[in-house]
């Protein structure tokens, strides 16, 4: 799994390149706006960064999908199909990779983020003045965020459930489109209507979920049922692949 | 050792593959022959688990073709098919990393051979080029089975010569060659059996020295009983 790994992490590495590049831009104009007083330069600075960040970190999960769909319908799918390496494990390396990468991206960015925070401070002169300027120059909101460390694993695991299901439903969509299309052209677009089907019919089961009497339990419920169903997209992907799926 | 049992495959209304039979065994070289679009590259990669059979199955020492097959199974697809981003030494990396059966050493003497450098990217490489690339990493495996489909395609005569060869070099007691050509003269010379594919069935298999003896015929004149006028009568083979 790990060579399939190395190969995976390669086909994303020209994206995440070019985000490094504008990611390298907007931090240059960031310090330069803070070494330099730069009130133009901090502000699309800053804002660039947040887009990167966004913008990023959202490309990141979904070009995983993206290069499925090419490994599927392109020849070079051959590269995949003839390594003594099962569907299971393959598609399996794609989810890993695909999370690795956007927690790898999120800590990058966040890293970021802290570091820039304490520079401005260090040269600005205080966290306060520093908040200041930036809400001087961006006009930005006001947040006020109070959480424990149950809302805390709440929110991970609802987010880490909701994205698998979401990679899964996206795979079985590529994977569903590409075993009755066989490569043509609208093949992406199935994809895509699959994708909406399928994800109406994830909501409408888990719609039918009885309520448990509390916050926690029905949050708890409705992870617990993301997870279910990411095993169920993950091996009808799987067994289809394995049994249905001609390149 | 590679045997497949009435194995079919349909694409929509069209039936690529219908009910062949037959069986590949070790020590010898097979030419698998049938003009454009009679089932030879289904049948091919059907053997390796490209293509999924809808009837039958394609069976390796008597299991069906699976990922464990591969190890022991180099197929070499008459499309180009490495990763746009890939040098030719990239090539080599992912087969070494893949296939504990490639041979670094052998890859590079192959590409000396084939005239082809480690440097030089796929994207860029003419169709020729790119066929010598795809023998040299097929043939740089020591597999047991070496399914080759079309391998002399938009090759030159001399680069022709280094192919063969190498193909040649690989043919050992506990191996078998599979080779599917249009090029039926050059075939004729180095195959021990050849396997005639007529839309979509199996037309026959003859041991070439047998068609020889027995009926006085050399490949291409049986290749030109089959496939020319008066060949209709070879549209089904028994099960072989």
């Amino acid at each position: 799994m790990r060579k399939l790994m190395k190969y995976e992490l390669r086909k994303t590495l020209f994206s995440k390149l070019i985000l490094l590049a504008v990611t390298a831009v907007a931090e240059a104009a960031f310090l330069a706006g803070v070494f330099l007083k730069w009130d133009n330069g901090l502000g699309a600075g800053i804002s660039v960064l947040m887009l990167c960040a966004m913008i990023g970190i959202f490309y990141i999960g979904i070009e995983s999908l993206l290069v499925f769909h090419r490994d599927l319908n392109t020849k070079q799918s051959y590269m995949l199909f003839l390594t003594p390496k099962s569907s299971w494990q393959i598609l399996g390396t794609k989810v890993l990779e695909n999370g690795i990468s956007i927690f790898i991206t999120g800590l990058f960015f966040a890293a970021l983020a802290a570091i820039d925070v304490s520079v401005a401070v260090l040269y600005i002169g205080g966290l306060q003045e520093f908040l200041d300027t930036v809400r001087r120059v961006t006009s930005m909101f006001r947040f006020e965020i109070s959480v424990s460390s149950g809302d805390i694993l709440i929110v991970f695991f609802s987010i880490l459930s909701s994205w698998l299901m979401t990679i899964t439903t996206g795979y079985l969509a590529i994977v569903l489109a590409a075993t009755v299309l066989a490569g043509k052209r609208f093949s992406g677009l199935a994809s895509f209507g699959l994708y909406l089907l399928i994800t109406f019919g994830e909501s409408e089961l888990i719609g039918y979920l009885p309520d448990l009497g509390s916050l926690l339990a029905n949050s708890g419920a409705v992870i617990a049922a993301g997870f279910a169903l990411t095993g169920l997209m993950y091996g009808l992907s799987c067994w289809i692949m394995e049994r249905k799926l001609s390149v | 050792m590679l045997e497949c049992k009435k194995i079919t495959k349909r694409y929509g209304r069209k039936t690529a593959v219908d009910q062949v039979s037959f069986a590949i065994e070790p020590g010898r070289i097979y030419a698998m022959l049938g003009p454009n679009g009679s089932g030879k590259t289904t049948l091919m990669k059907m053997a390796v688990g490209l293509v999924k059979p809808d009837a039958g199955n394609f069976f390796y020492n008597g299991s069906p073709v699976d990922k464990n097959s591969r190890r022991e199974v180099a197929y070499m697809s008459t499309e180009p098919y490495f990763y746009s981003w890939m040098t030719v030494k990239d090539v080599g990396r992912y087969y070494a990393d893949f296939f504990e059966d490639f041979s670094e050493k052998r890859y590079q003497e192959l590409l000396e051979r084939m005239e082809l450098t480690s440097d030089m990217r796929t994207k860029t490489l003419s169709s020729g080029m790119m066929a010598k690339l795809k023998i040299a990493v097929t043939m740089a495996r020591s597999a047991k089975v070496y399914l080759l489909d079309e391998p002399l395609n938009g090759i030159d005569l001399l680069a022709r010569d280094e192919i063969i060869a190498s193909m040649m070099e690989a043919a050992a007691p506990d191996v078998a060659l599979v080779i599917s050509s249009h090029l039926v003269d050059e075939l004729e010379k180095i195959v021990d059996t050849a396997i005639f594919i007529k839309q979509s069935h199996l037309a026959g298999v003859w041991e070439v020295k047998e068609l020889q003896e027995t009926q006085g015929k050399s490949v291409t004149d049986k290749y030109r009983e089959i496939y020319g006028h008066g060949g209709e009568g070879y549209e089904k083979a028994d099960e072989i």
